[in-house]
């Protein structure tokens, strides 16, 4: 019978089938090809949410599914390697499935406000661009090996770099994309590194096993690893002791996450990402691309539950991105910019919560992150629309009257980022920090203390950023929508149409609802059995994806213990550090002609304002050291290695030149030249075989 | 009584030699396939005085294959004088010399 699971390739074919439609027969559709993709995209969230509820268990038991389905490289004899592509849908999976399949399905709609009734040109190319773009975001989701997963992710990264550079005539994008293609691609060469040694190492990139009738034919790499450590199976650790390797082949993989999700110092491309149109801002930066890199981590999460050390990495690094950023955000004047540096700071916050062993957290916040990032962007491609394409906030003011719709839902978006309880965002990032705060004070106790030490400074450091977001976020708001109109087109600007204010609608509730889905405080609180997310992702019929799994693991092979703690006081403390930050946005921004505050912060805004030098840094790093070595290395090609090819070559054709002389063309002389050379070889015989003798 | 083989070896030798040296002084390319028949036979005197010598029939055999061999040399060396005639309107070897560098 064919069930669900055999339209899941589905999923990600519409998609796919849009992009062709689009390219090919997008300029003859009155819409530029748009129809294809909401229609496919249309499709795509019906299956996902087939799919999801097929794996909640509303069709039936509760299931999974992992198979493989094409097997384009077939190994032949001992330790060959077989590459497949495949097929899993785990909880995990049906979960980002419907995310990913959903904000596309909104940012395809959107996009007919912002680019069709804007009177774009190339729409055919654009839309084609968003359809690959889906697909090979679906594609990468439901990804069973980590080859698979590399192949799309790359894609990701291609449609990226045709997205963002859309609008190719004007100087900005061209550059931006290049950058954001090259910066992403610094780090997925550690990827293709670190995918290259898991299959040299386990002989497998499956994330999990493939069972069938109970039996496991296939293992996944992150069991074998296990097993590994356990002692009872044997791989090629290349000379390094087995648990080191494992963080090395983790810390290889986390290349890409960290160039993908822009995480520091790998997220200098986000920001520049920002010159594509607003609806791709929208899919880039809420549900595609930069959470592949956190969806990865989360895929092959028992792989790094296997080191201490990498999930250490992972959190300080997610941490520290969430402050660094949002420091920056405070200082941007540009709408879509804030919302850029809010993005990098909260992919922050899933990788602490990674990090940290905060599974579901990461997961939670991913969820809620991806409705109200989206919206936060949609809305700014509203405002935008109406501003007549002017993204500096000190030109707008007072919005909240002329555009209703969408003041209130970016209110819900900023609120759920900002914090504030009850939208979505609070739950989430409530929960990230109080899984880094009860894991970190629970690993200090014990033998990892060091690890225990690094996820109390990530938490610590999450925490502060909590504030700046708060910060950040409000004054975006009351610079856009509240005080006085201070140009005439804030004055002019009207609400859109719907195909503008129908996502903006969708997804305003989303952000303040989502967060429901797993009320951690709120059951602690009342005794009820609310925390859905934690029930729907501790099932599921693959036993290696489930957080039961994970929680084993963490406990006995990572050594990361929780402590006792209540969820109540961490979550206290958050909220009133949120509120302050939006006190403080309040007192200094919202009044009817807001002045630019951030000239008090002196030398510090210098800083700010040049994000830290970052780019500065990077580029010397690749003028200063990278091109001098290129030279250098050319030189070296070019002079030493040519020049001995070419040396040889050119005494040979010296000597040649000289030697065909002998060629005279006389018989005779041939006869003479061949009686002597037999007499010398003849004297030279006798005279080696005296010496010889 | 039998003749010595070193006897047989000197004559071959000789032989050789007066081979050698017509290639090496004469121009005409008729003298040339000549010596060069001198040379072939310098070599059977060898063969048949060493297969004399070890009282084994083998050098006598190849001497038998070299003979025809130089039957089939002289055949193809003549028809190569013959197109020389006609192209060169002589033998003299130093005149084809055009077939070099």
């Amino acid at each position: 019978m064919a069930g669900v699971y055999d339209f899941v390739p589905a999923i990600a074919a519409l998609p796919f089938l849009a992009f062709l439609v689009s390219l090919f027969f997008g300029r003859y559709m009155p819409k530029r090809g748009a129809e294809a993709g909401v229609i496919a995209t249309a499709g795509s969230l019906g299956l996902s949410t087939w799919t999801a509820l097929t794996v909640a268990g509303f069709t039936g038991p509760a299931t999974s599914y992992n198979a493989n389905l094409y097997t384009w490289v077939q190994g032949v004899g001992d330790g060959a390697l077989t590459l497949s592509l495949g097929v899993l849908v785990d909880p995990l999976a049906a979960l980002m499935l419907l995310i990913v399949s959903l904000i596309s399905f909104l940012v395809h709609v959107f996009s007919l406000g912002y680019m069709n009734d804007e009177g774009e040109t190339g729409l055919p190319r654009y839309y084609a661009g968003l359809g690959l773009f889906t697909a090979s975001m679906l594609a990468f989701v439901f990804s069973n090996n980590l080859l698979m997963a590399f192949m799309f992710f790359e894609l990701v990264g291609l449609c990226s770099y045709l997205l963002i550079g859309f609008w190719f005539r004007d100087d900005g994008p061209p550059s931006a994309a290049k950058k954001a293609f090259l910066v992403t691609r610094f780090g997925d060469y550690f990827f293709l590194v670190g995918v290259v040694g898991v299959f040299a190492t386990f002989g497998t990139g499956l994330f999990a096993p493939i069972t069938d009738g109970g039996t496991v034919v296939a293992e996944s790499f992150p069991q074998v690893a296990e097993h590994a450590l356990g002692g009872e199976a044997s791989v090629e650790t290349f000379g390094l002791e087995t648990g080191t390797w494992f963080t090395v082949l983790g810390l290889l993989v986390l290349g890409g996450v960290i160039g993908k999700s822009a995480q520091f110092p790998l997220h200098t491309w986000l920001p520049d990402a920002m010159e594509g149109p607003t609806p791709v801002s929208a899919l880039i930066h809420a549900a595609t691309m930069v959470a592949a890199g956190v969806y990865l981590v989360a895929r092959m999460y028992g792989f790094y539950l296997l080191s201490p050390q990498a999930l250490a990495v992972i959190a300080l690094v997610g941490g520290f991105t969430a402050l660094f950023a949002a420091t920056m955000g405070v200082v941007k004047q540009e709408l879509k910019q804030v919302l850029a540096y809010s993005t990098i700071s909260q992919y922050g916050y899933m990788m602490l919560a990674l990090g940290a062993g905060g599974y579901t957290a990461a997961v939670f916040h991913l969820t809620t992150h991806a409705v109200f990032k989206a919206l936060l962007f949609l809305g700014a491609g509203s405002v935008i629309i109406a501003m007549h394409h002017e993204e500096n906030m000190w030109t707008m003011g007072g919005l909240k009257d002329r555009m209703p719709v969408t003041y209130y839902t970016f209110l819900s978006g900023s609120l759920a980022l900002a914090g504030i309880v009850p939208f979505a965002g609070f739950w989430s990032k409530d929960e990230v920090l109080f899984e880094a705060l009860v894991h970190g004070l629970g690993t200090l106790e014990t033998e990892a203390s060091m690890v225990g030490t690094l996820l109390l400074v990530g938490y610590a450091m999450g925490l502060l950023a909590v504030f700046f977001t708060a910060f950040y976020t409000f004054r975006m708001v009351f610079l856009t929508f509240h005080g006085d109109a201070r140009t005439d087109a804030a004055r002019d600007a009207t609400e859109n149409r719907w195909n503008v204010t129908f996502p903006l609608a969708v997804l305003g509730i989303g952000a303040a609802t989502v967060g429901f889905i797993n009320m951690v405080p709120v059951a602690e609180l009342t005794g009820a059995e609310i925390e859905f997310l934690h029930d729907w992702l501790a099932h599921g019929g693959i036993d290696a994806t489930t957080t039961e799994t994970y929680s084993e693991l963490l406990h006995d092979v990572a050594g990361i213990e929780a402590a006792e703690l209540g969820a109540l006081g961490p979550g206290a403390v958050s909220l009133a550090l949120a509120l302050a930050g939006v006190g403080t946005a309040w007192t200094l921004y919202n009044v009817p002609d807001p002045v630019e505050q951030t000239d008090k912060l002196g030398g510090l805004k210098t800083l700010l304002v040049h994000n830290y030098y970052q780019d500065e840094y990077q580029v010397w790093l690749a003028q200063g050291v990278t091109v001098p070595l290129a030279r250098a290395a050319d030189r070296f090609d070019q002079g030493v290695v040519d020049g001995v090819v070419n040396g040889i070559s050119s005494v040979s054709l010296f000597t040649g030149s000289r030697f065909r002389r002998i060629q005279s063309g006389l018989v005779t002389n041939y006869a003479a030249l061949m009686t002597l050379s037999l007499v010398l070889l003849l004297i030279v015989f006798v005279l080696a075989g005296e010496v010889m003798g | 009584m039998a003749v010595v083989t070193e006897y047989y070896l000197l004559l071959s030798a000789a032989v050789f030699c007066i081979g050698l040296y017509g290639i090496l002084t004469r121009e005409s390319a008729l003298l040339f396939l000549m010596s060069v028949e001198l040379m072939l036979n310098a070599a059977n005197i060898n063969f048949v005085a060493f297969s004399f010598y070890w009282g084994n029939l083998t050098g006598q055999v190849f001497s038998l294959f070299t003979m025809a061999l130089a039957a089939a040399e002289v055949a193809v060396g003549i028809g190569i004088i013959l197109v020389l005639y006609r192209n060169f309107e002589g033998i003299d070897v130093t005149e084809a010399a055009t077939m070099r560098w």
